[in-house]
């Protein structure tokens, strides 16, 4: 897994973004970007040449699972690992966020330890 | 059934039996639907019975002014401190995030420090093995350097359990949001309600009675309008201070 791969970390809340950016850095990845919603994060994974994506699910403007379907709809982006980190837990949503083609999903409230397994995971079978 | 009535009904009865053997087809209807109408008219009457209670009960309701005080100021004004205390959580947690983000390069410098160090006084004591003074100080201090690298560990866990314990403030962020907009709707339904029935607003009291006050307004929200009429509005201490001064304190 390269550690300096470009990582999008998308979230309304500024204290999430600080908290996934911070583990994020504890796991070794220092080129992350932050947008606080789809609407703001699509442009930007258009442009920036992006190989991670971590979004959270409910946003205002556009959800992360409009973002999700939007870049699986892109061809330049449709192969972009997307990790969900969100307090949404219904079986419906999570099955839906499958469906979309997400690569993982972590339930907020999570830990450090979750977060980097996930991120093990996603890479390995990206890779594999 | 009363005997006036009887009687009544009995005529009516007679008087349609009478048309029909005549043959007197209006006469016979006119009876009938005088019969019917004796049925339908009490019905009729408890539907405008009903009717001018739930009137009279719409009335009070756009005449109560505690409602219109409620949908109008109270409605909002709880929105806005709910927002507040979103910025007030935010503001902690970004606070914490900032100590901790200061205090975890701290603990790797002194991890680091400490192995490098250990390395170093091991190959002075090999240097010096049969210096038993000198390796005696170095095993010390070796001791000493293994514990600041454990407890570094033990801060590092500590300060991420402290990073993570803020994700409370986008799940109560979350939750506090969606009050508010539960808060917007029912705001905006009761608006609608108060409108149709009763167009002119009931006059607002300008200031929070004195009961309101000694109950407590709660901690002052920036922004916020209902209550910034009562007197001056004190910004911070300082203005808690000049006005205690200013009443001889």
């Amino acid at each position: 897994m390269d550690r300096n791969m470009k990582i999008l970390v998308v979230d309304d809340f500024s204290t999430m973004r600080r908290i996934i950016k911070n583990l994020l850095k504890e796991l070794g990845f220092t080129n992350i970007e932050e947008a606080d919603d789809g609407a703001t994060a699509l442009p930007m994974l258009k442009q920036g040449h992006f190989e991670f994506l971590v979004t959270d699910w409910n946003m205002p403007g556009m959800t992360g699972i409009d973002l999700l379907k939007a870049v699986r709809a892109d061809p330049a982006l449709a192969h972009l690992p997307v990790l969900m980190v969100t307090a949404e837990a219904k079986r419906e949503q999570i099955i839906m966020a499958a469906q979309a083609g997400v690569n993982g999903y972590v339930v907020k409230p999570f830990n450090g330890p979750t977060l980097k397994e996930k991120i093990d995971k996603i890479f390995e079978r990206v890779q594999g | 059934m009363e005997e006036s009535e009887k009687l009544t009904r009995l005529t009516q009865a007679r008087g349609l039996v009478a048309a029909l053997e005549a043959n007197d087809e209006a006469e016979y209807l006119a009876g009938l639907n005088a019969l019917a109408a004796s049925q339908t008219q009490p019905m009729f009457e408890e539907v405008g019975r009903m009717t001018r209670e739930v009137h009279e009960a719409l009335m009070t309701f756009a005449t109560d002014d505690r409602l219109n005080l409620l949908a109008e100021d109270e409605m909002p004004d709880a929105r806005d401190r709910l927002r507040y205390v979103i910025t007030l959580t935010e503001q902690a947690a970004n606070r914490t995030l900032a100590l901790v983000e200061e205090a975890f390069p701290v603990a790797d410098r002194l991890m680091d420090r400490a192995e490098r160090l250990q390395i170093e006084l091991a190959q002075i004591q090999q240097r010096h093995a049969d210096n038993t003074p000198l390796v005696d100080v170095i095993t010390g201090l070796t001791e000493y350097l293994e514990s600041v690298q454990q407890n570094g560990g033990v801060l590092k866990t500590g300060l991420t359990d402290i990073m993570m314990a803020q994700e409370f403030q986008d799940l109560s962020g979350q939750l506090l949001l969606r009050v508010i907009a539960l808060l917007e709707t029912l705001e905006g339904k009761m608006l609608g309600l108060l409108q149709k029935i009763h167009p002119v607003s009931a006059e607002k009291p300008a200031a929070p009675t004195v009961a309101a006050l000694s109950q407590g307004l709660g901690p002052m929200v920036p922004g916020a309008k209902p209550h910034a009429s009562a007197a001056e509005p004190i910004k911070n201490q300082d203005d808690v201070d000049d006005l205690l001064a200013s009443l001889g304190f």
